[in-house]
């Protein structure tokens, strides 16, 4: 089985939230100091999926990333926890897509690299979230699409996937190739370990420029983007937390009452 | 661009009725309609659309489309896109809003990377620009640590998305006149790739998360499964449910249905009970709208202390067994 | 008249003596042989290096019995017996080898016996008998029926004791009644003659007592041989393999882990199997730690001593190394016949979880107790490591509660990152004035290196800036790392994430040279132990000092003066990785000796007796086994019970587990916990 993961090199979510600061001018995020980036949280469960899918099924996962050159790092990550291989897609006009110009990059790079038989997505990127790269990449592609999935299994030449929906869940199926996005519900991805951590450190990650994967000019152009964003501000939420004194079995009986009263 | 007019709300049915999002997104929809000066419209899909149209124009709509096709009577991605593509290309609505359920979730995307819109999902809030005519959408970004304010310049439709108990729903006026305009086209079913296999319905015990007057929530610090179980307890006692942060189902603590947060669901009870849990951004961005929120953590410089109402310093461990134990004789007496 | 060289129904006595002498040594051998081969299915490594020292271990501790006096407590007087139990016999062995083997088997008997040698002789052993006779008695009625927790009621142990006893006490039949028949009642060796003159006044005549002493003999005889086999085949196994063991033990750092050379990574990757990560069979062990089993004779120190064990949690060290052994055993054969078809299908047991569970293997917080107090030096901890290593790196298998602190690890490089941290790394230096390397014009030489935990955590930062404000006001001219300083990788390698380990310590080695770093202070035991013992296995090259070492330094010389009243009673809570680890325990004594007014009170567990605070070997993180008592409330009783008003440690870890058992056991008003650097600051003069 063939395997295509699409991940993003992100800024930690798990920074203090008292650290979070951004350019209202540029309308960017200040990363803090010293802290490195990470994949995104769904990306990383896209790869578990993968990697999951390999376990039962033999096959070659292949990892795209499009960013910084630093997104070499998320690539040789997505290797210590089974991919195969990777390439970063970094190029000064893939700088502020929009989902689509993504969308188009992910789709050239993909036809770069040849056959495929499952594409995964994260169900959004962890930092700017918009939630539409895997669905537009797979029209592009022309292939079915599954969203929000959280299992996912091989069924001869098709792929079902169990989707976690309001009230419950539901088994779907769809022939291969298609292309899932991925949701937290699968669990914790599996820790990178053994000697595929050591490998990934030494390998080279190769990366492709626009002319590369023969990226189209008009897709690029920042003029045609479907969405920009106008304004960036970080709400104040300050709240006066009233803290309920004393040992915590008084404090808890005080707190008992209190909502006893609201309710 | 100039072509594209009106607003259209891609509706959604649940038990026969119109879903209390969709209500809502009527009343958001009739506000942008009206300062556009545009029709209000509403698709509704499946064989149940048709007896829901007159309730839909009472909500605010002045066209309804409805697409009887019994292929759409059950949710299929496919059949939906390519239902709501085609009255899209027809109709040319300037403005489409979808509820961020899980239908909205994959319909949205789908249909936008269709028709080359600009979607903007999980919006806080929706208005339009005096100025440009434009549809301005704010949203949560980074796990709700910053707001973004977004537009389309050019590419039509726009696109939006909203949870539900964002806005208030729509007023309901039965005097209100409208058309019901069937959709003629069906659904080719040799388009159809994704097929619903099964689908499940988890029986859940005792009140819905959404639903909820009361929530507990429970974080990483509740530390393992049994721990996190005694949750219940105090959520039955205030006649609420149990919910947990990313990491707490993650870890297989609670069911995947029960995550509140950024990727989970979106609550606003009446008290929201945190315990154990720091508040990181994204899980707080689930429980915001709670009116009041209540806070038991043992380190004073969480997070979760700076949205909360009011909490306890302390480890829950020793605050949790003496609140239950209050609130059971509070309930008794 | 020999008792060999008599006639026994036409059998000449050299005939019976030789063949039952060969008949012993050949059963004795192949078992010997047996276990040889069986221990030899172990790992490669290197322990003969520095052979002189080797030698003088083991005559130290065997000789003078080290081993089992260093463990003699007032509660726990057993190793006096052991003592003499085994010098006793010793002088036996000697004599046996001498008056058995040579005087009697090889016919030497006229020139050894007879004369003054013989009686010198017989008279130490007449006392070494008594004793050895005491010791047995004594060692009964211990073990069956005082039943002292850490001994078992074994078969094995009363059929050697009796073999003893019976040695001892067919010993004094030969000598009373042979010397009777000679009529020798009176001098040296004064027991047996006592004896003889007993018998001489019953009127039994001479033929008998020598037949009866003929008699006791062979019965002595074939029991000496039969003890010679019976050896290998017990748990008395310990007499042979632990003058050995003592050997090979590890001549520097106490736990020897080494790294995994890329070579066996390559190996791994082409399909290598016999090359593997951490342990999962018994052949998996170093050759080493398959001699430790051998060594071990189930005496139980380690197991009153783990705190795992004393808080109630499945692991008892004891057990693991003797189920270890007998899994072995049952598995050595069938290893032996066919090694390639033996590790695949039919292994009836898994190692890990039939013979060593899970939980037991989590339990363990690397505090170093049972080595401590083991007689003949086993290496406990790096047998759980190595479980560790297998269950993480291959099976992908660990606590809930460690993953997501290895996870931190691997993407964040420390282990607090998350929500658990409110700060970033660099944070703590804001507005100290510190010299950052690579910000400063020049760099020094000298790097205090901080760790995760003391720039991180908000209680732990607080003895972070008293240390820094202590070294810059003793003109200490240092350096620090900032926000670029990673973790030293310790809840790693405790975790068995070894590879994880490796990258770090890799990269840390790299930006320490790259600043041309010599001396490096610590103020966090676990970062002393990694960088100072582990470290130079990856090509480091510095001198690390743990702070309380520098400043008792610091304070001899001068350059550091205590001049303020602490009127405090403090205890002081030794850091299983300061005080066990690297014998660090006088130091911070000296400092706290210094400390004007300050009454200093000594828990029964200190130094290197310590009694571990359950912050270990990854358990910070991991969470202790549900249901059971903390470790860390352990301490907190024995701390309370003397009655001080400030516990002091010189370990962040230590400090948390201690604040948290404080809070917890509801002492928080009359007690309180502090690093040793903030009493020192509270007594150095504001300037």
């Amino acid at each position: 089985m063939n395997i295509i993961v699409c991940v993003k090199q992100v800024l930690d979510p798990e920074i203090p939230p008292a650290k979070f600061k951004i350019d209202p001018e540029t309308k960017q995020v200040i990363p803090p100091q010293g802290v490195p980036p990470v994949i995104s949280v769904y990306d990383e469960r896209a790869l578990e999926a993968a990697c999951r899918l390999k376990d039962k099924n033999k096959g070659k996962i292949t990892v795209i990333s499009m960013g910084s050159e630093k997104a070499a790092d998320v690539i040789k990550h997505a290797i210590s926890m089974g991919a195969d291989d990777g390439f970063v897609l970094n190029d000064p006009a893939f700088e502020n897509l929009d989902s689509f110009g993504i969308a188009h990059v992910l789709s050239k790079a993909i036809e770069k690299i040849g056959a495929y038989d499952l594409v995964l997505c994260g169900r959004q990127a962890a930092d700017w979230g918009a939630g539409q790269v895997g669905s537009i990449l797979a029209e592009i592609l022309g292939i079915p699409v599954i969203t929000l999935g959280c299992d996912i299994e091989a069924a001869g030449t098709n792929v079902r996937v169990k989707r976690i929906v309001n009230d419950g869940y539901e088994i779907l199926e769809a022939p291969m190739p298609s292309l899932v996005t991925v949701s937290s519900e699968i669990g914790l991805p599996r820790l990178p370990a053994g000697m595929r951590l050591m490998m990934a450190r030494k390998k080279v990650i190769p990366i492709w420029k626009a002319a590369d994967i023969g990226a189209e000019p008009s897709q690029l152009d920042k003029g045609n983007a479907h969405t920009e964003i106008t304004g960036l501000s970080v709400p104040v939420r300050k709240t006066e937390c009233e803290i309920i004194g004393g040992a915590p079995g008084e404090a808890a009986v005080t707190l008992a009452s209190k909502l006893a009263n609201l309710i | 661009m100039d072509n594209y007019k009106g607003v259209l709300v891609c509706g959604e049915i649940v038990d026969g009725q119109l879903a209390p999002v969709t209500i809502e997104l009527l009343g958001v929809g009739r506000k942008l309609a009206d300062e556009l000066g545009e029709e209000l419209s509403i698709l509704l899909m499946g064989s149940k659309s048709g007896s829901l149209g007159q309730e839909a124009i009472a909500y605010g709509a002045d066209n309804v489309y409805t697409a009887e096709d019994s292929i759409l009577d059950a949710y299929n991605s496919d059949a939906y896109t390519q239902a709501a593509a085609g009255l899209c290309k027809k109709v040319l609505p300037s403005i489409m809003l979808f509820g961020h359920t899980d239908i909205g979730c994959d319909l949205s995307p789908r249909l936008n990377g269709r028709l080359g819109g600009g979607l903007s999902m999980e919006c806080s809030a929706l208005s339009i620009d005096p100025a440009t005519k434009m549809l301005v959408s704010t949203r949560p970004v980074f796990g709700g640590n910053a707001l973004a304010t977004m537009v389309s310049k050019s590419a039509r439709p726009q696109m939006a998305t909203m949870r539900a108990k964002i806005v208030p729903p729509a007023e309901r006026n039965d005097a209100r006149q409208g058309k019901v305009i069937p959709v003629e086209d069906k659904v080719d079913p040799s388009a159809i790739k994704v097929k619903v296999v099964d689908r499940i319905k988890e029986e859940v015990t005792g009140v819905k998360l959404e639903d909820a007057e009361v929530v507990v929530a429970g974080g990483r610090g509740m530390g393992n499964a049994q721990d996190f179980a005694k949750l219940r307890e105090l959520a039955d006692i205030l006649g609420g449910a149990v919910g947990g942060t990313r990491v707490a189902c993650d870890e297989g603590w609670a069911p995947a249905t029960l995550q509140i947060g950024q990727s989970g669901k979106v609550v606003s009870p009446k008290i929201y009970i945190a315990v154990g849990l720091s508040g990181a951004m994204a899980h707080i961005a689930g429980c915001l709208g709670s009116k009041h929120i209540v806070a038991i953590n043992k380190d004073k410089e969480a997070n979760i202390f700076n949205v909360a109402h009011f909490g306890i310093v302390g480890d829950w461990k020793e605050v949790l067994p003496a609140l239950t134990a209050k609130l059971k004789e509070l309930k008794a007496g | 008249m020999s008792p060999v060289s008599a006639t026994y129904w036409g059998i000449p006595g050299y005939a019976i003596f030789w063949v039952m002498f060969f008949v012993a040594i050949g059963l004795f051998a192949q078992r010997a042989y047996f276990l040889f081969r069986v221990m030899c299915l172990g790992k490669q490594e290197n322990r003969f290096d520095n052979i002189g020292q080797r030698i003088k271990n083991m005559f130290v501790e065997v000789i003078p019995q080290r081993c089992t006096l260093k463990s003699v407590t007032r509660k726990d007087l057993a190793g006096l017996g052991h003592a003499f139990m085994f010098w006793g016999f010793s002088c036996f062995l000697i004599g046996y080898i001498i008056f058995i083997g040579l005087a009697e088997g090889l016919g030497l008997y006229p020139y050894l016996m007879g004369g003054t040698f013989e009686t010198v002789y017989f008279s130490i052993l007449d006392i070494a008998g008594l004793f050895v006779i005491i010791a047995i008695v004594w060692a009964a009625i211990r073990r069956y029926i005082v039943r002292p927790e850490r001994l078992e009621m074994s078969l094995e142990a009363g059929v050697i004791m009796i073999m003893v006893f019976s040695l001892m006490v067919l010993h004094f039949i030969i000598e009373g009644f042979g010397l009777a028949a000679s009529g020798e009642t009176s001098g040296w060796p004064l027991l047996s003659t006592a004896i003889a003159g007993y018998l001489a006044d019953t009127g039994i005549s001479k033929d008998t007592l020598i037949a009866v002493s003929h008699v006791a003999w062979w019965l002595h005889y074939a029991l000496i041989l039969g003890f010679a086999v019976y050896i290998p085949r017990s748990k008395h196994l310990h007499v042979l393999a632990s003058a050995f063991n003592v050997f090979f033990r590890p001549l520097g750092p106490k736990v020897v882990l080494e790294a995994i050379p890329m070579e066996a990574l390559e190996a791994l990757e082409n399909g290598d199997e016999s090359v593997s990560l951490g342990v999962s069979k018994i052949q998996d062990f170093k050759w080493k730690d398959l001699l430790d089993l051998y060594a071990c004779a189930v005496c139980g120190r380690c197991h009153v001593n783990c705190p795992a064990h004393l808080s109630g949690k499945s692991l008892s060290p004891k057990d693991v190394i003797h189920n270890l052994k007998e899994h072995l055993l049952e598995v050595g054969p069938g290893l032996l016949a066919a090694p390639a078809e033996a590790s695949s299908e039919g292994e009836v047991k898994s190692m890990i979880g039939d013979v060593v569970t899970e939980d037991e293997i989590w339990a363990c917080t690397t505090c170093g107790a049972c080595q401590e107090v083991c007689p003949v030096n086993i290496e406990h901890i790096r047998k759980i490591i190595q479980l560790r290593q297998n269950l993480v790196l291959v099976q992908n298998k660990m606590p809930e509660s460690a993953q997501l602190m290895l996870r931190n690890m691997q993407t964040r490089g420390n282990p607090w990152a998350g929500a658990q941290s409110l700060r970033l790394r660099g944070d703590w230096t804001n507005d100290m004035g510190l010299k950052i390397l690579g910000q400063c014009e020049e760099n020094p030489s000298t790097l205090f290196w901080v760790g995760c935990t003391g720039a991180l955590i908000d209680r732990n930062v607080l003895a972070t800036l008293a240390l820094t404000r202590v070294l810059k006001t003793a003109g200490v001219d240092f350096a620090v790392l900032g926000e670029a300083e990673s973790c030293c990788g310790d809840p790693a390698r405790r975790a068995g994430y070894e590879f994880q380990f490796q990258i770090l310590a890799e990269e840390n080695i790299e930006t320490l040279k790259s600043y041309n770093i010599k001396e490096i202070i610590t103020s966090c035991p676990h970062c002393y132990n990694t960088l100072k013992n582990e470290y130079p296995l990856y090509g480091a090259d510095f001198k690390v000092v743990h702070y309380t070492e520098l400043l008792a330094d610091l304070i001899r010389q001068g350059r550091l003066k205590l001049t303020n009243e602490v009127n405090s009673v403090i205890t002081y809570h030794d850091p299983c990785y300061l005080s066990r680890y690297n014998e660090v325990y006088m130091e911070p004594r000296r400092i706290m000796q210094n400390i004007p007014k300050a009454k200093i009170k000594e828990m029964e567990r200190s130094k290197n007796t310590t009694f571990c605070c359950g912050g270990g070997g990854g358990h910070m993180w991991i969470e202790e086994q549900h249901g059971t008592t903390k470790i860390n409330h352990v301490r907190m009783d024995e701390v309370i019970k003397t009655g001080v008003d400030t516990v002091v440690t010189s370990c962040p870890y230590c400090l948390q587990m201690l604040e948290e058992g404080i809070e917890q056991k509801g002492v928080k008003d009359s007690l309180k916990a502090k690093d040793l650097i903030e009493v020192v600051e509270a007594a150095m003069k504001q300037s």
